[in-house]
């Protein structure tokens, strides 16, 4: 499974995201508001799912706003903060 | 009346009229003048009269008639109250109002755990002024606090008062920041840092809420505090505060509410936390009926 697709598998199990497949989800969607309308409640799950499942921690506001932009832009953070 | 009670009752014009006589009377003066504009308030406006009903008919379901009306006019005056306090606090300073804590031990040991903690607060008593009893923790205080309210409120728990032996700096995290201050909030809490957050009212718009039953009826309350503390393992404090004397308040440690960790996302797996809660709230109503500052209806 790719990163992406993980990520997205998260989502959709442990962000309780009915009617929507993972296939369904694109990678460039916005993860807040429009597209697939998460909140702040669903931001402070996926930081800590985040470290949970990738040790990687999200710091702040200023590293979380691009981060969370959209599935590719986590992956991408994730990756970084990885080394890979 | 809304959520946002303090700032419907009462103009700019009245609230300079309690400032002067404050400077020029005292507490008592101030007070004086209270009682008649209350009795004003509840006599010949009927919004203020409807602005109690939801509460008082739910804590004291069997009163009818002058009884009702005199039970408007306690709780209106109460508040009132609590408004010329935090002036009184403002105009003549700090001492003229001495703030206790109860179950400072209780506090300080789950401070020395170094976990952090979330505050969770109520709109009983006057909040404001009980938070300098917060001192006694010698550690600043994040407070998730809309924007527009921070200017207002800012000042009556900045102050040096009662208990607080330092000065203990407060923060504001503004809720209608990106993603409603979450990371700040998040970024506070894996510091081992202090949030307080209101646990009786739900936000506008806000859809994460938990049901839960509180004077014989469901009502709703925000879910984010036991989310929290779920995602990062930090206990609940629940603080309430009780005007206890003309001069005197006290906050009052009423639990320690530890939330197990990693419960995820179901709101349904919060609600015995938020109904601990609930229960707390209840009970400090059966104990300070008029001190309950919630003019809106919480039932519907």
């Amino acid at each position: 499974m790719t990163l992406k697709e993980q990520i997205k598998q998260i989502l959709i199990e442990d962000l309780n995201l009915e009617d929507i497949t993972a296939e369904e989800i694109a990678d460039d969607e916005p993860l807040f508001g429009e597209g697939l309308g998460l909140d702040s409640l669903d931001a402070v799950e996926l930081a800590v799912l985040v470290q949970k499942n990738f040790g990687v921690e999200i710091k702040d506001m200023e590293e979380g706003r691009p981060a969370l932009q959209s599935v590719q832009a986590l992956a991408q953070f994730i990756e970084e903060k990885q080394g890979k | 009346m809304s959520q946002d009670s303090s700032k419907q009752l009462g103009s700019e014009w009245g609230y300079r009229a309690f400032y002067l006589l404050i400077r020029l009377g005292g507490y008592r003066a101030a007070y004086a003048l209270l009682h008649i504009v209350c009795a004003c308030y509840v006599l010949f406006w009927p919004q203020v009269r409807r602005s109690c009903v939801p509460y008082l008919t739910h804590r004291f379901p069997h009163s009818v008639g002058f009884t009702r009306l005199w039970q408007q006019y306690k709780m209106v005056d109460s508040f009132g109250q609590t408004m010329v306090d935090r002036a009184i606090v403002g105009s003549l300073g700090a001492e003229q109002i001495h703030v206790s804590l109860q179950g400072r031990q209780q506090l300080l040991k789950v401070r020395d755990q170094g976990r952090g903690m979330i505050l969770l607060m109520s709109h009983v008593g006057s909040w404001q002024l009980a938070m300098s009893a917060m001192g006694a923790l010698n550690e600043p205080i994040h407070m998730v606090m809309h924007g527009h309210a921070s200017s207002f409120e800012r000042h009556d728990y900045e102050q040096d008062s009662g208990e607080v032996k330092q000065e203990a700096p407060y923060r504001v995290i503004d809720p209608q920041g990106y993603l409603g201050g979450a990371f700040e909030m998040l970024g506070v809490l894996k510091q081992g840092g202090i949030l307080s957050v209101m646990g009786d009212r739900v936000p506008e718009h806000e859809k994460n809420c938990l049901q839960v039953a509180f004077l014989g009826r469901q009502v709703s309350l925000p879910m984010s505090a036991y989310h929290l503390a779920s995602s990062t393992g930090v206990p609940l404090v629940v603080l309430t505060s009780r005007k206890c004397s003309a001069t005197s308040y006290e906050m009052v440690v009423a639990d320690v509410i530890n939330v197990p960790e990693g419960l995820g996302r179901r709101p349904e797996v919060f609600v015995p936390y938020a109904q601990r809660y609930a229960e707390i709230l209840e009970k400090y109503c059966q104990e300070h009926p008029y001190q309950f500052f919630n003019f809106f209806n919480m039932w519907k």
